[in-house]
């Protein structure tokens, strides 16, 4: 089953759009694997102490985009294509990058600066 | 469904407590009723659960219907969780139970009796209980009612902040999706991931009317927007402290 507890909700963003982004999370890491079966509704909501029709939300989105399924009669599982899949991979890591840069500008970096400080992180070879 | 059409409450023949409230709430929607003591919380939820009447003026039409009904005839789809509490003085918990069996026709004894036990309550009459101990009884009777509408009045109250997070995940976990919840409290941080929408009053009147998804769509937080409408002053405490000079 999908492991929910690295999910810790913040009070900006929807609740179910955290949901669909930590699932999508799950697959781009490779935490995830085709078939795996997500929690009920009712487990989910527990765990997050969040109205079940959230999940319902939640479900339906990711239905909708792709890459959970819910059989007749049963739990919902992962399941995605390779398009989804590299819909998902551009999504995660622009959304990263544009994260990164915003807080770079914020802190007034200039791009030459930027990669020259990623460029000693990078080789830091602490990671 | 809940719709509220002009809600008036004037307590004691001259003091307005409400003021032409106006809202409607479908099925399966949980509303946090948010706002400074005195805004008239309280007042509004028992109104909801037909505690108190909506003042109606001659020849106008019930303010608030259940399902289409008034309130009054919805009272065994209703369950009334509050400070006060509803509990009898003599009774133990579990004939409190078998009490409520006879009366709520959805009455769920099994799950009464697993909140009872987590809220670890001794079969003891409840007025030789503490208040955080009755409260618990208060709250485990709500909603063990299995009612299609929830109401509760500060039901964190005498809770600590583990038994609070507990709390919610039964309360959460023990949801259809079908119910319709009005919840008040001020520790918002329990139920802003909770709640799909806020009621916001300040001296009677409706003064926001939220739903959070939509709100924090558009980059804003639940706290953020009740210091805006409660016109909370960040800057309060520099002129208590200059005040002195």
């Amino acid at each position: 089953m999908l492991d929910f507890s690295g999910l810790e909700l913040n009070t900006s963003e929807p609740v179910y759009l955290q949901i669909v982004g930590y699932v999508k999370r799950q697959i781009f890491t490779g935490a995830a694997e085709q078939g795996n079966p997500l929690p009920s509704r009712r487990e989910l909501a527990a765990m997050l102490k969040i109205n079940p029709n959230t999940v319902q939300k939640a479900v339906r989105l990711m239905e909708e985009e792709g890459f959970v399924t819910t059989p007749k009669n049963s739990v919902s599982i992962l399941q995605w294509s390779s398009s989804v899949f590299s819909e998902i991979q551009k999504e995660m890591t622009a959304g990263f990058a544009a994260d990164f840069v915003k807080h770079a500008k914020e802190n007034g970096l200039t791009l030459e600066e930027v990669i020259h400080l990623l460029r000693q992180e990078w080789e830091k070879g602490e990671y | 469904m809940v719709e509220a059409k002009g809600i008036w409450y004037l307590y004691d023949g001259f003091e307005f407590v409400l003021k032409d409230l106006t809202f409607s709430v479908p099925d399966g929607q949980i509303v946090g009723v948010l706002g400074a003591n005195g805004a008239g919380k309280t007042t509004l939820l028992k109104i909801l659960a037909g505690l108190l009447p909506s003042k109606e003026m001659k020849n106008e039409p019930v303010r608030v219907l259940i399902d289409g009904k008034p309130v009054q005839e919805n009272y065994g789809e209703i369950a009334f969780v509050s400070e006060a509490g509803s509990w009898f003085r003599d009774l133990t918990p579990q004939q409190f139970g078998a009490f409520l069996a006879d009366f709520y026709p959805h009455f769920d004894m099994a799950y009464y009796e697993k909140l009872l036990k987590f809220f670890e309550l001794e079969e003891k009459p409840v007025k030789t209980m503490s208040k955080g101990q009755k409260s618990r009884v208060e709250v485990a009777a709500g909603v063990a009612k299995r009612t299609k509408y929830l109401i509760m009045d500060e039901p964190f109250l005498g809770k600590d902040m583990f038994t609070r997070q507990d709390f919610m995940q039964l309360l959460a976990g023990s949801l259809t999706g079908e119910e319709t919840i009005f919840i008040t409290t001020h520790e918002i941080n329990e139920i802003e991931n909770f709640i799909d929408r806020a009621l916001i009053l300040q001296n009677g009147k409706l003064a926001a009317d939220i739903m959070l998804d939509t709100l924090r769509e558009s980059g804003h937080s639940l706290t953020e927007k009740m210091k805006e409408v409660m016109g909370y002053r960040k800057d309060g405490f520099t002129e208590f402290l200059r005040t002195g000079e």
